[in-house]
């Protein structure tokens, strides 16, 4: 028996020699492992359930996550420069692609190793990773207190809503993008942020709370503190599922919104791997699952029909996916410390 | 064989340079690197653009301000409340003692993070505070006790209390009963005993105390923000939202460097200040 059982394992053991022979890539990623950013909340749950798994069948090489924001994870790949970075796949939000790209962290995207990537949108390709979501912002409610939803940007200055608007500070990405899209509908550019602040000015007297992180805000929300908002389209879905008194509207004006992608980080210690966990993400099935309730997760990949709370807010196909505003990060960026220093100052309570 | 007795202290001392001042003087060598670029220090970057900025602003300038006066209330509000409860707490016998001291520490055996919230429960638009104003029929509209700076001090006082008490209440236990007995024997009343016997000798305790409240309330990241919103900017927010918010690291740097000065400024000076009243009470 003992014998039998032994001479099993080595006809097995050859066999296994034999494949590897033949797929030599699949069967070298047995036992090896790749490290990946992702997102604090509903981003590490939907990555955990859904895109590890899919990727240890595809690979057989299993997922350790890093939870991290996307600035942290731009500092942490810089601090590492030089060295043995701390992950091979990050997770940036739109913003922070430029900062990464310039201090040089990333490596640039092998799309012919990734047979997913053809099937993106034009616009949802890009030389240093694929966008694997988008985030969309619009106007927050509480429908248990707003019985119709608000149509426009401009009901936030409604006299009726006096304290009960709240607003997100600036460096939040919420915050600095509601901030953005109001400029543009005031009148304002890149360049000229005044209309923004002087629209913001008007609106304090309904402003009840600014919250100084995202975090806070979904507290504001929980504790009915505030009834109307600039929010993204994610954080709502994931305040409903527990059962807060939260709808998101999108403005007559359109949805404007950034881009999440995935990224191979310069000097990967899985290179190869890394490429295939960010495929996968692109994977039909894979964006079908992530889009089913409680993720959410806007998918990218044109194969994916739309379908649940997407197509209600947001857009109907991925053509009206590609036509969502987005924002002029390069040129935002360098202003944040003088904006959010500008609206600290603008939002004082007097 | 005898080890000196500075040696003992060498591994902290290491742990110390290594953990802790190491750290410090590349945050110090950050902040004077001109541009907001994080990474290469360099000695041709040298410049003290970031702290001309802050001081050149007049907001900043106000910000620190109130965020100083901030933990001088919350040091007062502790003050205020936490000598009697030290008192009650030192003079407590056995069991009530021990049940006091437990009551005291509580809030310290949960997050700071835990207890906040709580207390946005209890402070919000629907919280206790206001359900009770509304049925005893005070108010009308809910009253807004969050955001406002009155809110901030209430929570960081409850935050930081044990850190209060508990000093006080180790010199007061220590205090000498005979020593009241002898006072009220050469004729001093309650309030003239306290004055000139009891708190020159809790000096000590007291001032350790208001050190360490004023030091935990002035840098409290999490209730500041969480209660104050971002309508109430302090020195620890702004911090936040120039290294997340901006990536403006060099300058995040010196606005922490000009932070910590200015509370180990304050931190001296009060240690003068009580050290002056020591020496007035045993002379």
């Amino acid at each position: 028996m003992k014998l039998n059982h032994s001479r099993r394992s080595m006809l097995f053991a050859a066999l296994g020699l034999g494949t590897t022979a033949i797929l030599p890539g699949r069967l070298l990623a047995q036992g090896r492992s790749l490290v990946a950013a992702t997102f604090p909340g509903t981003w590490s749950e939907a990555h955990r359930a859904i895109l590890a798994p899919a990727f240890k069948q595809r690979t057989g090489a299993t997922v350790t996550q890093s939870i991290l924001l996307a600035q942290d994870q731009v500092a942490r790949l810089t601090a590492a420069k030089g060295g043995k970075p701390p992950f091979d796949v990050a997770i940036f939000d739109e913003p922070q692609v430029p900062d990464a790209i310039k201090a040089g962290v990333l490596a640039p995207y092998p799309a012919a190793q990734s047979p997913n990537y053809a099937d993106l949108l034009p616009g949802f390709q890009d030389q240093w990773g694929p966008t694997i979501s988008m985030q969309v912002i619009g106007i927050g409610y509480n429908p248990r207190r707003i019985k119709t939803p608000p149509t426009s940007w401009d009901e936030l200055w409604d006299p009726k809503y006096k304290g009960r608007v709240g607003l997100t500070a600036l460096n939040s990405q919420l915050g600095i993008a509601f901030l953005a899209e109001l400029n543009r509908l005031r009148g304002g550019g890149p360049g000229n942020f005044d209309p923004a602040f002087k629209a913001i000015r008007e609106l304090m007297p309904n402003v009840g709370a600014v919250a100084a992180d995202l975090g806070a805000f979904a507290t504001l929300w929980q504790q009915e503190q505030i009834d109307i908002a600039p929010y993204n389209f994610n954080f709502v879905q994931t305040l409903k599922s527990k059962g807060v008194p939260v709808e998101l509207a999108i403005p007559a004006t359109g949805a404007a919104g950034w881009k999440t992608s995935m990224h191979v980080v310069a000097g990967a210690v899985e290179p190869d791997l890394a490429v295939q966990y960010v495929d996968t993400h692109l994977d039909p099935a894979v964006q079908a699952a992530m889009l089913k309730s409680p993720y959410d997760v806007i998918p990218t990949n044109r194969k994916v029909a739309l379908e649940g709370p997407v197509t209600q807010a947001i857009a109907r196909t991925q053509e009206e996916l590609g036509k969502i505003r987005g924002f002029d990060w390069p040129a935002i960026n360098p202003q944040r410390s003088d904006l959010i220093a500008r609206f600290n100052r603008d939002i004082q309570q007097t | 064989m005898r080890i000196p007795e500075n040696r003992l202290a060498l591994p902290l001392a290491a742990l110390f340079a290594v953990c802790f001042v190491a750290p410090l003087l590349v945050l110090l060598a950050l902040s004077l690197q001109a541009g907001s670029e994080a990474q290469g220090l360099s000695l041709s970057r040298i410049s003290f653009a970031h702290y001309r900025d802050f001081f050149a602003d007049g907001f900043n300038d106000r910000i620190l301000a109130q965020t100083l006066l901030l933990g001088f209330k919350v040091t007062a509000v502790c003050l205020l409340f936490g000598f009697p409860v030290a008192w009650i707490a030192a003079r407590a016998r056995g069991g009530w003692q021990s049940t006091l001291v437990l009551l005291i520490v509580l809030p310290i055996l949960t997050s700071v993070v835990v207890r906040t919230f709580s207390w946005i429960v209890i402070l919000g638009r629907h919280g206790i505070v206001n359900q009770l104003l509304q049925w005893l029929g005070l108010t009308g509209d809910p009253v807004n006790l969050l955001f406002t700076e009155t809110g901030v001090v209430i929570v960081l006082a409850q935050v930081q209390m044990p850190l209060m008490v508990l000093p006080i209440m180790t010199v007061l236990s220590k205090l000498d009963p005979n020593l009241l007995d002898a006072s009220r024997a050469l004729g001093a009343g309650p309030w003239r005993t306290l004055r000139q016997v009891v708190v020159p000798l809790a000096a000590p305790g007291i001032l350790a105390g208001c050190i360490l409240t004023y030091a935990a309330s002035v840098t409290a990241f999490v209730t500041q923000t969480l209660i104050g919103g971002a309508r109430l900017v302090y020195m620890p927010l702004r911090i936040y939202q120039e290294a997340m918010g901006a990536n403006n690291w060099p300058y995040a740097a010196a606005i922490s460097i000009v932070f910590m000065i200015a509370v180990l400024a304050v931190i001296a000076i009060a240690g003068k200040i009580g050290n002056l009243t020591r020496s007035r009470a045993h002379a």
